[in-house]
This record gives C-alpha cells, structure tokens and sequence, in this order.
C-alpha cells in the first residue's frame, strides 16, 4: 500500500519538472510503459496477503487512473502549449461546392426505388414517339374524341412528342410475354401554355403488370402499398371512376396527404383492344396500368406552388434540396 | 358542363342533400369539379317599402324617398325612374358590402342625406344589366333578410367535368339518369303534347340526303307564323343558371333542349330556305361559307353540309349560316333535329378549329333516336312560347336505321377483372339500373349509350356503379419475376451519382428551346409542327443551350459560381420519316470560382484544367481508362480550348472553353467551360463488373525526370513515350510541375515528370531502376530533341 502511495507521490513530483512534450512521453514511459513502475507494482500483488489482495489491487487501479488523467491534461496543455498559436476553431472552414440532385429527379429516384422494391423493372422509351405507339395501339385511333382530350405536340403529322409514358407500355409488351412487372418514368409533352401549375412538358412514371388472373383489386393493392412508403402508414387512397381508352375500368386515384385529397394520377385494367394490338390474348391474360405525375408529387412533398421553379434552376432554389 | 340542381329536380326526385348527391355523382364517374351557389349571401339588406318619393330639390332624375323596413324608415336617395310608392323592394341598409366592392355607407348627395340604397337585380346577381330598382311581388314580412327573399331565385349548379366517352351525360336528362341509377329513381321525361295543324309538313318542305354516311338521319318540322320575342322568366332563369345568355324564345328553346335532352337543334328561317327544300351534301373541295358569327370559312373535306335548292345553309352538326339564321322578321321556323357520323364532325371541327354547343356533342356521338322526341319537344315549346302553329307531321330522312346494340355478356368476367365476388343476380341488377337489360344475345344497350360496345364496357358499368371503394383492395406482396434486368438505369443512376458526390450541381432543363437557339450551333434540328411559341419551337440538338439558359438565369441574380450538370435526351432529326435519333446526353458547364470563398485566400477562377479534372475524375469514377483528348476544332469552342474525347477509338463527346462569339449571342459575358457526352456511348465503356487486383506488397521506387521540351511537344506524348520505354517494371508517370519563365527560350518548356517502379515479386534495387532510368532519359532526349533541365 505504502508502495502505492510513493509511486503516486514521485509522479506528481516528476510531472512538475516537466517543461515539454518530449519529457512527458519519457515520464509516461518510466510510469505507464510495458515496464513501467505502475505496470511493475501489478507484479507485487503476489506479495500481499490473500486478504488484502483485492484492496491492493482497487487502490492501484485507482492510482493508474489518476496517472492517465493528470497525463492526459498534461499533453493537452503541451500540445496547445507547444504549437504556439491559439486557433479560432469558429472561423468558417475551406469548402468547395457541394452539388445536389435536382428535386424533381430526387423525387423520380425515390419512386423508382419504391417500383424496384415491389419487384418491377424499369423500362425506358423515346421521348418523340410515332402516332402507332402514342395513339393506335393505345386504342385511340384518330378518330376517337379523346384525341381532343390531349393537345399534341406534332413533329410530323405521324410523328408527336409523346403525351404520355403508356408507349412504353406498347414497345415492353410487343417485346415481352407476360408475366410483366414494369415501370416507366419519363418526359412527355402537351400544348399547354406554361403557368403555375401547367408546363407544356412534365414528368410521368407508367405502371404495367399483366400476367394471369390480374385484377382491379391487385391494382389497389399496388397503389396502396406504394401511397404507405411514399407518403407514410397514415396515407389514405381514393379511386373515382374516370376514362381513358387505353384501359377499362378506368380510374383516378387521390392520396391524402397534408390534410387534403391531392389528385396524382389515372389507372385502370388494360383494354383487351390493347391486347390484341400487341398479341396477348385477353382471355388468357389480365393486366393493370398506373400513371404518376412526378412532378405534382414534387409540388406538393416540397411545398412549391409554381410548376416553373423547377425548370428555371435557380440555384437558390436547387440548393434547398 | 354546368347542371342545374333545380332544373335536375324537373326530372328526378332527389332526396339526399346537394353535397351527397355531388359526392355521388363523383363516385358513379362523372366529376363535379365545383358546386357553386348561383347567388351570394349578402348582409343587410331586408324587403323594404317605399313609403313616399319627392323629387330632389336640386337634381332632376333623383327622388328622395322614405324606406319602411318595418320598424324605423330611413330616408334614401334614388336615381331609378322606376321608383314608386308602395313598392316592395330590396333595401340595402348602411353596412351593406356587395361582392364587387362597393359598400353602402351613410352620403350626403346634392346636400341631402341618404341612409342606405334601393337595389336592382343586377346588384342583387339576377341579371346582368338592369334598367331600374327592383319591384318585388312578396307577401313576407318587412324586414324580412334578403336571402330569404331571393331562396326562390337561388340554385345550386355543378360544374361537371365528363369524358369524351360519356356525350349522353352532355345534359340534365343524362345527368338524371345517371342519379337514377346509383338512387333506384325513375327518370321523368317530359310529356309531349303537340296540337298540329292542318298545313301537311310534306307540302311545305323536302328533305333529301345525298351524303348518308356523314348524315344518316335528318327530320325537321315546320311551324308557321311564330312571333319573335322575349323569353318567359323561367325559361331565361334555366339557361342563366347554366351560363348562357337568353337572345329570344325560339332561338332559347333550342337551347334549353340541347341542355335538357342532348339533341342538338338548329331553327332556320323557313322563308330564307329556297325551294323550301333541305339537301344534306358533302362539301366541294375549298368549298367557302359565312357561319352565323359572320366569319367566312373555307370548309374542310367530307363535311357535312346542309343546303337549300340554290346555296348552303349551314355545317351540318356545327354552326348555321348567316343566310338563313332566325331574326326578328322571321315568321315561319324550319326546325332541324339530325344525327351526324362523329368522324365527319371532328374532321371539320379539328380543321376549322371551330368547337360549338352542338359539335361538342356530335363529335363524341348522339343518339339517333333521340331526333323525334327532342324535335317534338322543341316544337312544342315554340308553339306555347311563340305562338304559331305547327305544321302536320314530321319529314324524317333515316334511309338506313342504326340498329340497336346487343353486347354478349358473361357476368362471371366482371369477378375476373375486378377481384370481385359478386353474384349473377347483383351483376345483373345493377346493369338494370342503367337500362341495361337482358337480350337475346346477350344486353341490350339503349341508343344513347354509344360507349358501351363490348363486354369490358359492361364491366366497367358494374364497376362505377356498385362504387369502386366495394372492390376489395388486395395486399400486395413483391414476387421476383424474372425479367430482363435494365442495366442502363443502374448506369444513369451511378454516373448522377458520381457527378453529385465531385461537386457538380444536378439541373432539369426544358427540352423545347428556341429555333434562334438551336441554330446557334446547327441548321438541321428537329422542329415542332405547332409549336406554343417561338421560343418553344424546336427540340434541343444539345443541352447547351438549356445549360447557358440556366447560367443566364442564375448570373442575373448575381450567382456567378456555377457547377453544373444535366442528363437528358437530345433530338437529331433522321429525315422526316423516321424518329429522330434520341441518345441520352450527358453536360457540364462550370463557371466562375474555383472554390466557395475562403477567409484565408481568394479563390481563383475556374479554368480549362477545373474542366479536365471534372472529366478525369468522372472517367476515373467510372473505371475508364483507355480515354484520349485530343484538338479538333468544333464551332462552339474557342480554338485552343477545342477538345474531343474518345475511348477505345469511339468519340463519346468533347469538352472546352466556349466561344466568346456564341457566348454572347446567350448575353453571357463571362467564361464557360462546358463538356457533352453521349452517354449511351459512354455506357459501354462503364466497367460495373469488377475483379480485384492484387494489391503490390513490395515498395515502389520514384524517380523525377525534368525534361526542357519545344513547347509543340505535348505532355502525354511523353509519357506515352516513356511507358513504352519503361518495361513492365514502369507503373504509373505523372506530371508534377510545368515551368515556362524568361531563363527557358520561350519556344521551350519545362515538364517534370514522376515515374514510379514498383515489381510484384520482389524488392527492387536501386542499381537495375537507374539503369532503367537512363535509358529513359537517352531515348527522351533522342526522341524529343530535349535536354535535361538543373535541378
């Protein structure tokens, strides 16, 4: 015990005369290395009597613990010390620029993530598309009244800029027999004036799942599986009976989100006339198609009024994503 | 669409409450996207009586009156000419706010006092211009709120948004059937009661169809000596509801039975039609008319068009003409009811851009037989509204009659598609709701139905109508199915990736730019037929013009330090049969400093090699490695800055400094460094399938090597020369410092450069890396004409 106490008493003299780092990483060696006269008491403990072993051995941990510390500050002070010069540790650092994904594709990224997780592929298409793929085979020939429903962009009078990702529908199944799990995000194009809530380009995610004994109420399932990831458990989905040629029944489907119905986009079985278009037979196979506008999604996850501010790339704006 | 809630209620009894009934119409399909109350609530304003009315000393056309409002009288100063003792009338007293702003306060007016105001419909919303106060013809109390008055004049009318698919829905009798169906009403129709007279229809029209199938069916009637003149109250209320505007009583009975039953009408003037007769023709080529609006039009192929024994009268199915239109000498009424062929009327109505209350319902499909009932129905009101008489008879062209549609049906497809487990006998029940009954062959469709053609479309209806929340909502469980994996996604994903985590900002830009903009670079671009506007005329041929726009955009906001990047399809036109080639392109664009400012230093501005290094450490990122940069001289790049990148011998895009000239043709002032790949180019070179390679456990040995260069030399010919030299022991040659000052003859320079050696297998001696070494430095020195610069 005594023993201890004269260890202790010499390191607190020792460490008095110390004037520079160099001297404390001897000191340190003479006290706490392999042989060091700390680590060497542990070796009198064979010494003491059975009884006071635990006690020794408590007091002479207590005693390297408080050798640490006071070397542990020590170097600190010496370090500091030692450097010469005090820092202002809250002058702002070197930066460089940090670069961000542009929201609306974050968003696009975080639903393709989604589609991926369920067990979709993604599946890509041309942005200028033919009347075939756009309209025909969609079940809109160029008769059908709901040509008036899209304003089209034309490039030739049979080439458009396609107004919808559902093409791509067209181009996977005449590729593909079912089973089919895809999706399709994408720019497509309507002659709309731009305004607030209006661009006369915009960004789309196609669903597609056809195979055996596919159904409305599989379709459900899918969009409410998707509305609890996207928007959280809470998340609430609505279907309204809608049109559109390409699939039937049609509908439109709601979410509710921040404490109001927000509109996202159609969904529906696929006509059999679109079947027939690419050779699936409708008796045998069913199928489902969704739409999701990317970028009212956006609008409304971030908070932004204006269609516009994601197209004109203010930094200031970019930078808060 | 606009339907009227007390106009529906002539057809149907409806016994759930305006806002059920509006979420149920939205439920069974058709959306009502407002319900809007046609009159405001005011505040106080009460029925008042006007006690006495003296003229106003010192103005000639205003009365001062007293106004009684049951309790106290008010004195009121009036302009109306119209203002009498003992009227009734609608007193807005002091405190009043109308809706358009105007609010009524305490006035003196011409030196008298005047404590409220006597109103007139127009302030009151019932009517667009008045020409004096409001004479009320009530038995309520004075002092009565105003809005309580007015209940008998309010409506509640829907804005609905209906399908192209659903022209039968185009009016209240579709609406009604629709309520109908999801309430288990029946529909009212209205009764029809003609009195004829004894003229035969026959002896004063003929009517021949000579372009049966853009007309197959065409009916008229006559009704003779009709006085033109206002319409009654009830009938001008009905159609002001629903936003249109009362003209007289013929021309509002066509009106108010396009919106009661969906039939189009149009009423000639029966003495304006020559020969009295109807001939319904296709057009002549570049065949011109004057429709009722005073426009001259030139008229499409295959129109439709209805002519008299000498001329053209009207655009079958769209506008009348001005030759023969109703007016207020018109005695005697010719009234069409026809069907149209939909093709023929969106084939005119696309080409003229001509879109009207009747081609709006015959461009998505009438129903023929419809025709007798609405012309019966439209006689009828002419006759009590307008006095005359109607003609004995109906002349009814229909040379070939549409059949009715029969749909095979097999109940258990609804189960099928919808998930569900319906029974036979509630499939079947709910069809019958709608009039859809069983057949033989299956489900007899009734004629205004014109989307119901096969059987999905029978599965819809069961669908809407037992209400898509009944349709159970499966759990969905994620299978693996094995489909061809998209590794282009994954590549599109991993270079953003890249991009964002070098510091470059991620922009979105518009794919239509100017015409001027694209051709700033190139001629031959792919254009858009009907463009929105100049600026928005032509597909990009690159992203550089969207790049400059977004710099523009951020410099006039003073944000001059930009690190940018974009990925998107550009368009480069194959000719005008094929699709435009659309390789997915990948930009930077860097501009300004180098780095964010910094306390400790001023940041530089960023320079070719900023541009470079982005690039290297891109391909780096990428693992590519066989990349060559070499000059060649594009038109968007200043010459010296004019670099074009290849890999493995395939150009995947170039990069430099942007032409002064081009810049300011984008107002831009100051530098831009800018690079485009095509990534789908790129892509290939991507190496995502990695193997490990050893990591050298023996120490390398550096040598540095300064070599005095004739400054045509370029660096990486010498180190490609060097490797070649070096020997499998030579891993990797680095330039560390390029000098060029006044002790160096300017047509030289300086290159330092590292060489590092390094052997798998063992230690290398210092003795076989000099020996090595000096061979380099032999060769180099032969080779390139250089000398050994001093340390």
């Amino acid at each position: 015990m005594q023993r201890i106490k004269e260890i202790k008493d010499s390191f607190d003299s020792d460490l008095k005369k110390i004037s520079n780092e160099n001297e404390l990483e001897e000191l340190r060696i003479k006290y706490l290395g392999r042989k060091g006269l700390v680590t060497n008491a542990f070796t009198f403990i064979k010494d003491v009597s059975a009884e006071q072993r635990p006690l020794f051995g408590a007091e002479l941990n207590k005693c390297k613990k408080a050798i640490e510390n006071q070397f542990t500050s020590a170097k600190e002070k010496f370090t500091a010390g030692v450097e010469g010069e005090k820092i202002d540790i809250t002058l702002p650092g070197r930066k460089s620029f940090v670069g961000k994904k542009h929201p609306l594709l974050q968003v696009a990224d975080e639903i393709k993530h989604i589609f991926t997780s369920f067990g979709f592929a993604i599946e890509d298409g041309p942005e200028i598309e033919t009347d075939y793929y756009n309209f025909e085979a969609l079940n809109i020939p160029k008769t059908h009244p709901a040509r008036a429903m899209q304003d089209t962009l034309y490039i030739t009078e049979d080439i458009v800029l396609r107004t919808h990702t559902s093409p791509v529908q067209i181009r996977v199944m005449e590729e593909r027999k079912p089973p089919i799990r895809i999706i399709a995000p994408g720019r497509v194009y309507r002659r709309d004036t731009p305004d607030a809530t209006h661009s006369p380009f915009f960004h789309q995610v196609e669903g597609l799942v056809v195979g055996e004994d596919v159904t409305f109420a599989d379709l459900k399932g899918v969009i409410q599986a998707f509305a609890h990831r996207m928007f959280g458990k809470d998340a609430k989905v609505r279907f309204r009976p809608s049109f559109f040629p390409f699939t039937e029944p049609s509908a439109e489907y709601d979410v509710w989100f921040n404490e109001g119905w927000m509109e996202i986009s159609g969904c529906g079985m696929v006509h059999p006339n679109v079947f027939e278009a690419v050779g699936i037979d409708p008796e045998k196979y069913s199928g489902y198609a969704f739409g999701m506008g990317i970028d009212r999604v956006a609008m409304l996850k971030y908070n932004v009024k204006d269609i516009r501010l994601f197209f004109e790339n203010d930094i200031r704006f970019l930078k808060q994503f | 669409m606009k339907i009227s809630y007390k106009w529906l209620t002539d057809y149907i009894d409806i016994d759930i409450s305006v806002d059920e009934l509006a979420q149920k119409i939205t439920d069974s399909g058709v959306e009502v996207e407002e319900t809007i109350q046609r009159l405001p609530q005011f505040n106080n304003i009460v029925l008042g009586k006007v006690e006495s009315v003296e003229k106003h000393p010192d103005a000639d056309k205003l009365s001062v009156c007293m106004v009684s409002d049951g309790s106290a009288s008010f004195q009121v100063i009036c302009g109306a000419p119209n203002v009498k003792a003992d009227q009734h009338v609608a007193f807005a007293k002091i405190g009043t706010h109308f809706p358009n702003g105007l609010k009524i306060k305490k006035a003196k007016i011409r030196g008298i006092e005047s404590h409220g105001m006597i109103c007139s419909k127009e302030e009151l919303g019932l009517e667009d211009k008045s020409q004096g106060i409001w004479e009320l013809d009530s038995d309520m109390l004075l002092g009565t709120d105003i809005n309580d008055v007015l209940e008998a004049y309010n409506d509640t009318v829907f804005d609905l948004f209906i399908t192209s698919n659903r022209p039968d829905c185009l009016s209240h009798i579709g609406i009604a059937r629709e309520i109908a169906a999801f309430t288990a009403k029946k529909v009212n129709y209205p009764e029809i009661n003609i009195k004829e007279s004894s003229s035969r229809v026959e002896d004063l029209v003929k009517i021949d169809i000579e372009y049966p199938q853009g007309c197959p069916r065409y009916a008229a009637r006559v009704i003779q000596n009709v006085k033109i003149g206002p319409s009654p109250q009830w009938l001008s209320q009905k159609l002001e509801a629903i936003g249109l505007r009362s003209i007289n009583n013929v021309v509002d009975v066509t009106n108010f039975v396009l919106n009661e039953l969906g039939q189009p009408l149009h009423a000639f003037d029966y003495d304006l039609v020559e020969d009295h007769h109807i001939i319904v023709k296709k057009s002549q080529p570049k065949q011109k008319f004057t429709t009722l609006d005073s426009k001259e039009r030139i008229l499409p192929d295959d129109t439709v068009m209805i002519c008299d024994g000498k001329k053209a009268v009207a655009i079958g199915g769209v506008m009348g003409g001005l030759n023969s239109e109703v007016n207020d000498k018109t005695t005697n009424i010719l009234l069409e009811s026809a069907y149209f062929n939909y093709v023929n009327i969106i084939q005119t109505t696309r080409k003229l851009g001509l879109i009207t209350d009747a081609s709006n319902r015959f461009d998505k499909g009438t129903d023929p037989e419809n025709v007798i009932y609405a012309l019966d129905r439209a006689a009828q009101l002419i006759c009590e509204l307008a006095g005359g008489e109607i003609a004995q008879g109906i002349v009814d062209a229909y040379p070939q009659k549409i059949k009715p549609v029969v749909i095979p049906f097999r109940p258990q497809q609804v189960n099928r598609i919808l998930g569900t487990d319906l029974s036979e006998s509630k499939i079947m029940q709910t069809l019958s709701g709608l009039d859809l009954v069983d057949a033989k062959g299956g489900i007899a469709v009734p004629s205004y139905r014109v989307d119901l053609r096969k059987e999905i479309d029978l599965v819809e209806e069961v669908a809407r109508l037992i209400n898509l929340d009944e349709i159970p909502t499966s759990t969905f469980e994620p299978v693996y199915l094995d489909q061809k994996e998209n590794q282009d996604e994954t590549l599109f994903e991993y270079t953003r990736n890249l991009l964002i985590d070098i510091g470059l900002q991620e922009v979105f830009t518009n794919s239509m730019i100017s015409t001027a903009s694209a051709e700033a670079i190139d001629k031959d671009n792919v254009k858009i037929l009907n463009p929105i506007s100049e600026d928005l005329a032509t597909m990009r041929p690159s992203l550089l013009q969207g790049l400059l726009a977004v710099i523009l955009h951020n410099k006039n906001r003073n944000n001059h330090d930009l690190k940018l990047f974009e990925m998107g399809r550009v368009f480069i036109s194959k000719g005008s049969e094929k699709l435009p080639e659309q390789p997915l392109n990948l930009a930077l664009a860097l501009c300004g400093k180098r780095d964010r400012q910094f306390w400790g230093g001023d940041a530089n501005d960023v320079d070719y090699y900023d541009l470079k290094g982005m690039v290297e450490m891109l391909l780096e990122g990428i693992h590519v490695s066989a990349q060559k940069f070499s000059i060649k001289k594009q038109r968007i790049y200043e010459s010296y800055y004019s670099i074009e990148l290849s890999i493995d011998g395939s150009k995947v895009g170039h990069c430099g400094k942007l032409d002064d000239a081009l810049l300011k043709k984008f107002d831009i002032k100051t530098d831009v460094f800018f690079a485009e790949f095509n990534f789908d180019i790129l892509k290939k070179f991507i190496l995502l399938d990695k193997k490990y390679n050893t990591i050298g456990k023996y120490p390398y040995i550096e040598k540095d090597l300064a070599l005095l260069l004739n400054t045509d030399i370029s660096s990486l010919e010498v180190i490609e020369f060097i490797k070649s030299k070096g020997g499998k022991l030579l891993r990797n040659v680095n330039v560390f410092d390029v000098y060029a000052d006044k002790k160096i003859e300017s047509s030289q320079k300086s290159i330092a450069f590292r060489l590092r050696f390094q052997s798998d297998e063992r230690t290398l001696q210092d003795d076989e890396v000099d020996q090595i070494f000096r061979k380099i430095i032999k060769k180099c020195q032969e080779n390139f004409k250089a000398s050994l610069r001093e340390g």
